[in-house]
Parts: structure tokens; C-alpha cells; sequence
């Protein structure tokens, strides 16, 4: 792309393995990390399996957390009746009551962080390897720190739920209960997550020298 | 991976490992989501397949109905939720949307109903309190019978008070209106209530008012086609010949109304259900009501009759050997074909089973028996029933030697039976001298002399000699008074003047006495005998016993005064002391000084009076004379001894104080000259 990007030194490209526990780098063919005892794993785009079998399954269990009841308030032990709301029917009803702030919040953390990340994930999933110059590469590796960052703040529904649940126990008069939208969305989350997880950053590094050098060298 | 890669050279990753992508094969971690896809569409079709079905129920309103909230309960327990609310197209009711759980909803059939539970106030009680806290919800009933299927149900307004599956009979009631009692109402059997009524309504084409009881197994048995039932509502208050009755049943019946049944004749065919019972407007009708409480057609009978029908009426009592067998169901007038005579006709319903027959004894059986006993001379006549013979009821008597006649069967519309003159002309006759003798009471006479008398009582207490009385009376009751105060102003002359002097010439004449015993006894000297026989008897008499005797007099006195003597005492005094006032007058018209001296004599005539007008005390005078003379000549006889002397002046001493005692006396007339005109 650029005429005056030198071609990057990478890891793999000086026959090194970076250790993904601690960041050393050995020789290839080491097995272990001596440092930290964790295994090597050369950068490989099958890894990339992985993290598309946890985004699937963080993206099935998506489906049930938004279809089903988030949280079940019971009056009246149930006498008076019980509403179940899913996620965006309370962010509706937040909005009804005048709580824009958190109905933002809600929707922010429950709504667009997740679908985000699936989007941020995919897409991270499907360009890792595939060339690209310097600076798409940086910007990938942001993205990919930001949803790793981000992953774990996506419970905070799950939270809200869990903490309503042991707090609002007052017996006859009022209860809350988890519905099952709640372990739905908390799977998803996890689900995602361990996506990220899976996902191996040095995949983004992998086609930038290529690119270089088959913008430069041409082919073999 | 490649033999020899040099650390530094680049290989071609990107190559190599797209081939090694394709090449390998699926890995184990995209089990995951294929768990997770699994887990989540059986999760989805779990929820999808127990979803239940959605019926719609349409109500007037929807009060209390919160989409989402509102439960429907079938016992009680919570088997569907109401999804939503809207109108019908007319808007002139709500449609309520009800997911209703999958495992009752096959049950939910063109039988089942619905009604909204509320919280109810009646004149049973409050009922339903609970749905106050938890809001109302929709109960609905249906039984365990699938049978078509139906997903649009009509609700009903208010919750059955019946509810379906409870065991009983239902029975119509008709009745002529139905003042008093509402739906709810109990039904009593002998006070226990065994049913409800509901369901009140204005009968379709007839004036009457139907209503369904229901009858809760197992008293439902208790229903035959004799049963009767009668009106319990409010209070009756009757006025008979035993005083005042009121009857309350019970204050729910008084509130609400009631009917109860019972069934009076045995033999009666079990109901079915929608059987149909006249309800009588009370108890007593009801039990009286034979053609009611009798199972089976009556026969229906009429008379002949020429005499005056006046008090016979409908409804009046048929009798046969004096018990009620029927009763008048109509009269009417007929023109006897052959004759042109006006005839009353007397149609009467006759309960086969009380004629003795069978209990399922049909009309013809009657009749049958009727003919048999009218060819042994059975006849009906009108005869007066009740003492005063006010109404008239028909009679089935045997006529010894009656013309044969037999049962007319083929009259229209009624067999006609021979009927005779009834003893109404007797009847009449004995009402008629009745009558006539109390229009022949003089009452005229009686009451103008009761009249008289009242005008003379009037005249009498009118006059003025009666008005008289009480003035007259009060002036006795002056004179009375003046009376007293003259007696109480002689008591003063005599303390003034008079009872001093008395006393002194008492003294002076007992002074006399002694003197003249001692004149005696000294122109009596052969008495000495005698006197020392005195002093003989004066030693031995014993004076203090003599004081003592005056003093028992003066108690005798005293007690005198309070005894009954004394009310003698009083008259004697009274009659004196006129004569003082007379003398007092006297001396007051007349001349004075002139008057005075017999004015004192008088008073001295008085007190000589008042001394005798003591019964005792001219005996205790005689006595103290007595003793006075016995002291004299023991004086005379002894001398001077000092003892007799204190004797003797201890006695005028006593005397004295007799003297005062009477004179206390006077003050006491003077005091209180009343206790002594009246005697207390």
C-alpha cells in the first residue's frame, strides 16, 4: 500500500514463537514456554475454528436471551400477579416509567455490546491472516483489545438480575426470580467471551509481511 | 510444517495454513454450538408446545381484568392467564383473551362458563373477601366431559350459585309474584336449609313468576310429586281468637326471602329434575291445600243448588264425615234447560286420596266410589261451617231415606251429583232469631238509664251541697282547730290561775280532811281502839309500799296517758274543756267580775271534773284520805313522831307530785291539744 513500508519484522517471520501466556518468544519447534510453562502454539488459522464455534454458540444462546423473560416479579406471591419482561420489553418499560438514563444503559450493555462484539468478532475472525497493510492491521488489534476489554461488562445484566434476585426475596409481598433468558444471556456472554478468547491476535500480524513482500517481491 | 525452515526466511504461512485450514477436519469445539443450537430449539419448542390454547370469553365488562396479570382458575387454582383485552365489534362488550395451560384446555368445552370473582356483598354475607387483596380473577367451570370443542365463550355476569357438579335436583316453583324473596335464597326443610333459589323470572306468557330451586342430594329424595312448598319470607303477623301471633323464620328469610317444602302426604312418585310446584304464599295454605299436596288428578264434581249461594265461596272446604276431602273450585250460574230456573252451580275438585282411596286412586276411581255411596243415599248440601256460620261449605252427607238419585256422569262439564237442601234455612233461621234478639235487648232502655245515671252523678257532683263537702270540712276542721286552740288557752288559764289554787284547796280540803279525821278522832276517843288498831295496822302497813303505790299510781297515771283510758280521758277532758270555753266565753260576753266568781267555780267544778274524769283518782284521793286519816290518828296517837310526820308530809309530797303529774298533763293537752282530740 504504501511504497515506503518496509517490511515488518514479526515473530514468525524470524522463526520465532511468541509464548501467548507470557509474551516471550522462543525458537519454532520449542514446545513449552520455559519461562511460564505454558505450551506453544504456533499461529494457525484452524485456531480461527474455535473461536467461530463460541461465537456460534454464544450467538444461538443470544436468541433465547432476547426471546425470553429476563426477570419474573412476583406480588402477592403471585396473587396479584407476576410480569416477565424480556430485555427489550423492560428497556420499553424503562422508558415508559422516564428512566432514560438506564434504559440506555440497559440497552447499551445488553443490546448493542453484544451484538458488537458478534460483529467485532466475525469480522476480527474472518480478516485474521488476510493481508492487510499497517495500519488495518493496528486497527484490528484494537478492536480485538477493545472486546476483550469490553466482554466481561456485558454481564451487567446478568449481575442486575443476580443481585435482584437475592435482594428482592420479601416473601408474600414481592419476589423477583431469574428467568431463563437470564442464563441464556449469561451463556452468551461466556460464550463470546471464550470467542475472544480463542481468537489469536498474532493472526493479525501473519498477513501484514506477506502483503509487503507480495506487493514488493511478487511472487515466488 | 515444512523440514527446514531458516528462522529468518519467510515461509508462505498464509498458503500453508488456508491448505492445513481446508485440510483439517471439524474439530471437537464446534460441539459447543450444536449443543447450544440443540438446547435452545428444544427449549423453544418445549415453550411453544405447552403454550396452551387461547380461548376468548366475551363479558359486559372487564372490571378488575389485567392483561397479563388476571388469572383464570378452575377450583382455585390458577390454569390459565388472560393475554389481553378488547372490544367486541360493537363495542358493547370485552372480549378477554385467556391462554389457558395446555393440560385443561381439552376440557374447556361448550359446557364450560366463566364469571369474573369479585368481592360480594349480600344479604348472605361477604363473600370473595380475598380477591379485595389479590384483585379479581376469572373463575371458570367445566366438567370432565370432552365434548366439542370451543374457543369463544359467553361469560356469565355473576358467579352461579349453584355450581354444576353439585349434587341435587332442581325444581321449578311458580308463584304468583315473588315479593320477598331474591335469588340466593334458602330453601328450608324443617328449618335446615337444604337448596338455594335462583334464577327469578317473569313466567313467558302466563302471570306468574317462575323460579329454580335447587335441592342439594341427599335431601333431594325428600321430594315427591306431594311435596308442597310455601313462601317463609319476611314476618306474618296474625290475629286470632289465641291472642296476637308473629312469626319470624329466620332474619335471612326476613332479608332475603325463603321458601321451604315439606312433604305432608306419603306416597308420593319421586321428581325429576324441572318437576313444577305451585308455591303457596304460607305454611298453613300450604298444608290446607289438599288438592296441592295430593298426587293425582282430583275429580271434579258440581252441585245444584237453588238456594242463596251468598257465602259460599271459592276455595271453601268440601267435607265428607266431617273431614276435608276437596274443595269449592268455582261458581257459576246455569239455566236449568227444561224448567227456565236459574240454578247456582258448585263445582268442586275432590282429592281421590283422601275419600279413602288408594294413593294413586285416578278420578274415575272417585267417581266410582261417589256413585256407589250416592246410591246408599250420599248426598251434597250447603251447609254453614264456623261457629258464627259466616261461610258456607259444601257437605257430603248420607240422607237416611233420600229419594234414589244417582251421579249424573254424563253432565258437561262435570258429572253433577244429587245434592239436597242444606240446613242453611236453619242456619238462617238461628242467625236470624240470633240477630233479632239482639235487636230485641233493650238496649235503649239501658242505655237511657245509664244515661239518667251518669247526668244524676253529674248533677250530684255538680251540686253545690257536694262542692259544699270539702268547705264544710274545712270548717270543722277550723272549729276543730279553735276548738284546740281554746282547750290550749284554758290550759293556760288553769296554769295561770285556777290549778294553783286548786291545788291549794285540794290541799286545804285534804288539809280539811285530816282536820275533820282528826275532829273525828278526837270526838272519837272509843276509836282509839279502833286507831291503835290502825296504828296497829299502820305499823304494820307499810308506807313505803304506800309510796310506792303512789307511785305505781302516778306510773298508772303516766301510763294513762299513752293507754287507751286515756282516749277516754281526752272526751271527758274535751267535754270539759267546751264547758270551760263556754264558761270562758261566758266571761268573756258577759260581765266579768261578775261571771269571775262563778267562773271559778266553775273552773273549780272543772277541775273537780278533770279529777274524776280520772278514773283512779278520786280512789287514790279516798285512799290518801284513808291514809291520811290513818296518819292522823297515828299522829294524834303517837305525838309528834318525827317519822310519821316526814310520813306524812312524803305523802303530801306525793300528792303534790300527783298533782303535777296531772298538771304536766295539762301542759301536755295545752302542748299538744291534738294528741288528745285525736287521740295520739
Amino acid at each position: 500500500m504504501t511504497p515506503d513500508s518496509a517490511p515488518i519484522l514479526t515473530a514468525h517471520r524470524a522463526g520465532l514463537l511468541g509464548c501467548r501466556s507470557c509474551g516471550r518468544v522462543w525458537p519454532e519447534g520449542q514446545e513449552t514456554c520455559d519461562r511460564c510453562g505454558a505450551d506453544l502454539v504456533p499461529p494457525d488459522r484452524r485456531g480461527l475454528q474455535k473461536v467461530w464455534a463460541w461465537w456460534a454458540a454464544g450467538l444461538i444462546m443470544y436468541v433465547p436471551a432476547n426471546l425470553f423473560p429476563m426477570m419474573r416479579t412476583q406480588t402477592f406471591a403471585g396473587l396479584q400477579g407476576s410480569s416477565e419482561a424480556t430485555i427489550l420489553e423492560g428497556v420499553v418499560e424503562l422508558m415508559h416509567y422516564g428512566n432514560y438514563d438506564i434504559a440506555i444503559i440497559v440497552f447499551v450493555a445488553s443490546v448493542i455490546v453484544p451484538m458488537a462484539k458478534f460483529l467485532a468478532i466475525a469480522w476480527l475472525a474472518r480478516v485474521a491472516g488476510r493481508p492487510a497493510t499497517v495500519e488495518q492491521a493496528h486497527t484490528r488489534l484494537k478492536i480485538y483489545e477493545v472486546v476483550e476489554f469490553i466482554g466481561r461488562w456485558s454481564m451487567i445484566d446478568v449481575f442486575v438480575v443476580a443481585i435482584l434476585s437475592a435482594l428482592v426475596q420479601l416473601g408474600f409481598v414481592a419476589s423477583i426470580h431469574p428467568g431463563p433468558a437470564a442464563v441464556s444471556f449469561a451463556l452468551s456472554v461466556a460464550f463470546t467471551m471464550l470467542s475472544a478468547q480463542s481468537f489469536d491476535p498474532r493472526l493479525i500480524w501473519r498477513g501484514l509481511p506477506l502483503r509487503s513482500r507480495t506487493g514488493t517481491e511478487g511472487q515466488d | 510444517m515444512t523440514d527446514t525452515p531458516p528462522p529468518v526466511r519467510p515461509a508462505s504461512p498464509v498458503r500453508k495454513t488456508a491448505a492445513r485450514a481446508a485440510q483439517a477436519g471439524i474439530n471437537v469445539i464446534w460441539l459447543v454450538p450444536i449443543v447450544a443450537l440443540i438446547v435452545t430449539l428444544g427449549i423453544a419448542w418445549n415453550a411453544y408446545s405447552t403454550r396452551g390454547a387461547v380461548i376468548e370469553v366475551e363479558f359486559a365488562d372487564a372490571t378488575g381484568v389485567t392483561p397479563g396479570e388476571t388469572a383464570l382458575r378452575f377450583r382455585e387454582i390458577t390454569v390459565g392467564q388472560v393475554e389481553s383485552v378488547s372490544f367486541t365489534p360493537d363495542l358493547a362488550r370485552v372480549v378477554v383473551k385467556i391462554r389457558v395451560d395446555k393440560d385443561v384446555a381439552p376440557f374447556i368445552d361448550s359446557e364450560a362458563s366463566f364469571w369474573i370473582v369479585r368481592p360480594q356483598v349480600t344479604a348472605q354475607g361477604v363473600t370473595r373477601l380475598d380477591t379485595v387483596l389479590t384483585g379479581a380473577f376469572i373463575e371458570g367451570y367445566w366438567d370432565a366431559n370432552v365434548s366439542g370443542e370451543q374457543t369463544r365463550f359467553t361469560g356469565q355476569d355473576r358467579a352461579p350459585l349453584i355450581r354444576e357438579d353439585t349434587p341435587g335436583t332442581m325444581v321449578t316453583l311458580a308463584m304468583e309474584n315473588a315479593d320477598g324473596i331474591s335469588e340466593g335464597a334458602p330453601v328450608l326443610y324443617r328449618g335446615v336449609q337444604v337448596g338455594r333459589m335462583e334464577n327469578i323470572r317473569l313466567a313467558g306468557t302466563e302471570d306468574q313468576v317462575i323460579a329454580d330451586a335447587f335441592i342439594e342430594a341427599p335431601h333431594d329424595k325428600r321430594l315427591t310429586t306431594s311435596t308442597v312448598f310455601w313462601d317463609t319470607s319476611g314476618f306474618s303477623l296474625s290475629l286470632g281468637a289465641s291472642g296476637v301471633s308473629f312469626n319470624v323464620n329466620s332474619l335471612s328469610s326476613v332479608l332475603q326471602g325463603g321458601v321451604a317444602f315439606d312433604t305432608l302426604i306419603s306416597g308420593g312418585r319421586p321428581v325429576e329434575a324441572g318437576h313444577v310446584y305451585a308455591l303457596q304464599p304460607d305454611e298453613d295454605t300450604a298444608r290446607n291445600d289438599i288438592l296441592a299436596s295430593d298426587s293425582g288428578e282430583p275429580l271434579r264434581l258440581a252441585m245444584l243448588i237453588d238456594d242463596s249461594l251468598q257465602g259460599l265461596a271459592k276455595g271453601a272446604d268440601v267435607q265428607f264425615q266431617g273431614l276435608r276431602v276437596g274443595q269449592v273450585t268455582d261458581l257459576a250460574v246455569t239455566q236449568d234447560e227444561p224448567r227456565g230456573e236459574i240454578r247456582q252451580v258448585v263445582t268442586m275438585a275432590i282429592s281421590p286420596a283422601r275419600l279413602g282411596l288408594p294413593q294413586d286412586a285416578t278420578p274415575e276411581n272417585a267417581l266410582a266410589f261417589l256413585e256407589q255411596a250416592v246410591s246408599q243415599g250420599l248426598r251434597a248440601r250447603v251447609a254453614s261451617a264456623g261457629f258464627l256460620g259466616t261461610s258456607l261449605m259444601v257437605e257430603l252427607v248420607e240422607i237416611p231415606g233420600a229419594e234414589p238419585a244417582s251421579i249424573n256422569t254424563d253432565a258437561q262439564p262435570n258429572p253433577i251429583i244429587p245434592s239436597v237442601p242444606g240446613d242453611l234455612d236453619d242456619f238462617s233461621a238461628n242467625a236470624q232469631s240470633f240477630l233479632s234478639r239482639i235487636g230485641n235487648l233493650p238496649l235503649e232502655d239501658v242505655l237511657r238509664s245509664a244515661t239518667d245515671m251518669m247526668n244524676s252523678i253529674t248533677a250530684i257532683a255538680s251540686s253545690e251541697d257536694t262542692r259544699a263537702i270539702p268547705e264544710s270540712l274545712r270548717e270543722t276542721l277550723d272549729q276543730t282547730r279553735s276548738a284546740a286552740t281554746d282547750i290550749g288557752g284554758m290550759a293556760r288559764d288553769l296554769r295561770d290561775s285556777g290549778t294553783a289554787e286548786n291545788i291549794a284547796r285540794l290541799v286545804d280540803e285534804a288539809a280539811a280532811a285530816a282536820e275533820a279525821v282528826k275532829l273525828a278522832a278526837a270526838d272519837v276517843p272509843d276509836m282509839v281502839d279502833q286507831i291503835d288498831a290502825a296504828a296497829t295496822a299502820v305499823e304494820e302497813f307499810e308506807f313505803a309500799e304506800i309510796s310506792a303505790q303512789a307511785e305505781g299510781i302516778l306510773a298508772d297515771l303516766r301510763a294513762m296517758l299513752g293507754s287507751e283510758d286515756a282516749e277516754q280521758l281526752p272526751r271527758n277532758l274535751s267535754n270539759t274543756l267546751e264547758a270551760a270555753s263556754g264558761l270562758l266565753n261566758d266571761l268573756r260576753d258577759g260581765d266579768a267580775a261578775g261571771s269571775l266568781n262563778n267562773a271559778l267555780d266553775s273552773a273549780s267544778t272543772a277541775a273537780d271534773e278533770i279529777a274524776t274524769s280520772v278514773q283512779r283518782l278520786p280512789q287514790l284521793i279516798q285512799r290518801l284520805e284513808a291514809t291520811a286519816a290513818r296518819a292522823d290518828s297515828v299522829l294524834a296517837s303517837y305525838g309528834e313522831r318525827s317519822a310519821f310526820n316526814t310520813e306524812a308530809v312524803n305523802m303530801l309530797r306525793e300528792l303534790r307530785r300527783a298533782t303535777e303529774a296531772f298538771g304536766s298533763l295539762a301542759r301536755l293537752i295545752e302542748r299538744n291539744p291534738r294528741a288528745f282530740i285525736l287521740g295520739r
